[in-house]
């Protein structure tokens, strides 16, 4: 993967601390998509 | 550390999709479609080029004329350019590229004698990949890019978690129970084969340990959330990493091969694929490599895949009692707070999602796997984007198949929707759908009359728009990840790999890939 010491934040895959965060914002991002096709399409 | 970077290149890609965008809603665009024959295309060319382009222009601006310090604000702009990248690498892979190979492997067969493209598997998926490889390892991701580039496991696992949305719950039922089974044997049997050998050749336990967790369980995340029970130092870490990630990449790129080579359904490769491969990403790349213009392989291949990672925590508990009889544990680790603390929860946001589609939110229950039946002339003759009319009616040469193959059709009930098939030329109901399906499954008429069976289905059956809409941005998302994920495959981290840890990962591997394959080929069929 990439040099981890070119970002003083996340890790060499992911912008975010932790899995756990990367987790969750994957989660807060897929239920807006939800609730936009469910208001919108 | 500031993390933007002054480059007008986010404005030149915004720009450059804007325009795309703005030449294909115009026409100017319409010889190299029809060319490339992506006209279906045309819809999302507009609509991702407006839509991306628009905020690359609003960032590239700001990364020009701004002068962002140190922060929030900074960190999470930055990634736009990398995303924008990533977006139009993609974007040129599968407007380009892709029918592009394809043209080109059906001109050259008669040449040739066989479709190079099909039997290279040179699809968006497979060649996106490469693209992000060919870029790292060659011209380097530039600066401006490279904080974004950290974005596509977010679009990974945000594609997972909107697949939820796909399922139903019969679907789910009996891929579930197929892929306990399957799953609970290789995992728990590579996790003990990794643990035996490696006490064979008398590594130490925390390497073994780690290693088990790697190859057995979900490749990276399963190592790091294994490392802290078996007190695992970081190169030990790195060693099997760089072995998954190694053998996950040879997999990726060689399943869809082998898959289509044994001429292996969706079900079987989806299954093959979700036990087989170690990584989750690679499994998604393997999956919609092996059938880039649909997603069903890839449903049942994350199905295999969340439940082997839902045996993280068995894993988990195993290792730490493993290694406790085998050491003396200096310090004190809590295994159930590495449980809990390590479990993705991602998976549980996949299955928040599909308890939300199965409430009827996105589509009426009855609607089968999204899809609801309309026979009507509306729903069969319709416009494409010329206005000439595309008549979904069978044709006589149709008729005339299905006549030919009548009599092989004994049962009474099918006999009968099959002559009111051939009377109307469409299925005129949902009770005679379904029958007619029974027919298609076991595989009673000819090839050619099993296709006019297929082609009358899919004539009534219509996708319902919300559950289109979830396949669109889910296969979007994934091209996303897979695209990101070729970027962050470098020589340096495949070089991690060496030593023991490659001998016993790639020994272990071998026999979970080659023994899945055979037990997916004996015991599972197309009908799940």
């Amino acid at each position: 993967m990439m040099q981890e010491d070119k970002f003083d934040r996340g890790t060499a895959l992911t912008i975010f601390s932790t899995d756990r965060h990367e987790d969750l914002v994957a989660l807060g991002l897929s239920l807006i998509i939800a609730l936009l096709v469910y208001l919108f399409v | 550390m500031v993390y933007t970077q002054k480059t007008p290149w986010t404005l030149v890609m915004g720009v450059i999709m804007v325009a795309y965008a703005y030449m294909v809603q115009s026409g100017v665009m319409e010889p190299l479609i029809t060319f490339l024959n992506t006209g279906r295309h045309a819809g999302e060319m507009q609509t991702l080029g407006y839509a991306f382009g628009a905020v690359a222009i609003l960032a590239g601006l700001w990364q020009l004329l701004a002068s962002p310090k140190e922060g929030q604000t900074d960190y999470y702009l930055s990634t736009v350019a990398g995303l924008t990248f990533i977006m139009l690498v993609a974007f040129i892979v599968k407007w380009g590229l892709d029918p592009l190979m394809a043209k080109w492997g059906r001109e050259a067969q008669p040449a040739l004698g066989f479709n190079f493209a099909n039997i290279l598997n040179l699809n968006y998926v497979v060649m996106g990949i490469i693209a992000g490889i060919i870029i790292v390892n060659v011209f380097k991701v530039p600066g401006w890019a490279q904080n974004g580039v950290r974005l596509s496991r977010l679009g990974l696992k945000t594609g997972v978690i909107l697949l939820g949305t796909l399922y139903s719950f019969a679907e789910l039922a009996q891929l579930g129970k197929l892929s306990i089974v399957l799953i609970g044997v290789f995992v728990l049997g590579s996790v003990g084969l990794v643990l035996w050998i490696g006490a064979r050749r008398n590594l130490p336990n925390s390497m073994t340990g780690v290693m088990s967790a790697g190859i057995g369980v979900c490749g990276v995340s399963a190592s790091v959330a294994a490392a802290p029970v078996v007190q695992a130092k970081s190169i030990e870490i790195a060693y099997t990493i760089g072995t998954v990630l190694l053998f996950g990449v040879v997999c990726m790129f060689l399943f869809p091969i082998v898959g289509k080579a044994l001429g292996m359904g969706y079900v079987q490769f989806g299954a093959w694929a979700g036990t087989g491969i170690l990584n989750s990403a690679q499994v998604a790349g393997a999956a919609l490599a092996f059938q880039p213009t649909g997603i069903e392989t890839l449903k049942v291949a994350e199905i295999f895949n969340i439940t082997r990672v839902l045996f993280l925590p068995i894993i988990v508990l195993w290792l730490a009692l493993w290694y406790v009889r085998r050491e003396v544990v200096t310090e004190r680790v809590d295994v159930m707070q590495v449980i809990v603390g390590k479990f993705p929860v991602f998976v549980l946001g996949f299955i928040l999602m599909f308890l939300l589609s199965s409430t009827g939110i996105f589509a009426p229950a009855r609607h089968y796997q999204g899809a609801y039946f309309d026979n009507s002339d509306k729903a069969l003759i319709k416009k494409d984007r010329s206005g000439k009319e595309i008549n979904n009616y069978l044709k006589d040469a149709d008729v005339e198949t299905l006549r030919k193959d009548a009599e092989k059709v004994k049962r009474e009930d099918q006999r009968a929707a099959l002559q009111r098939l051939i009377d109307n030329k469409k299925v005129m109901s949902e009770d005679d759908d379904a029958t007619l399906r029974g027919i298609i499954n076991a595989k009673i008429m000819s090839k050619e009359g099993t296709a006019v069976l297929n082609k009358a289905h899919r004539a009534v059956r219509h996708t319902a728009a919300k559950i289109a809409m979830f396949r669109d941005l889910i296969a979007w998302f994934f091209t996303f990840g897979l695209v990101g994920l070729g970027m962050q495959i470098t020589a340096a981290s495949i070089r991690q790999a060496g030593g023991q840890p490659l001998v016993i990962g790639s020994i272990v591997g071998v026999i979970k890939a080659v023994g899945s394959l055979i037990v997916v080929m004996m015991l599972v069929s197309e009908t799940v």
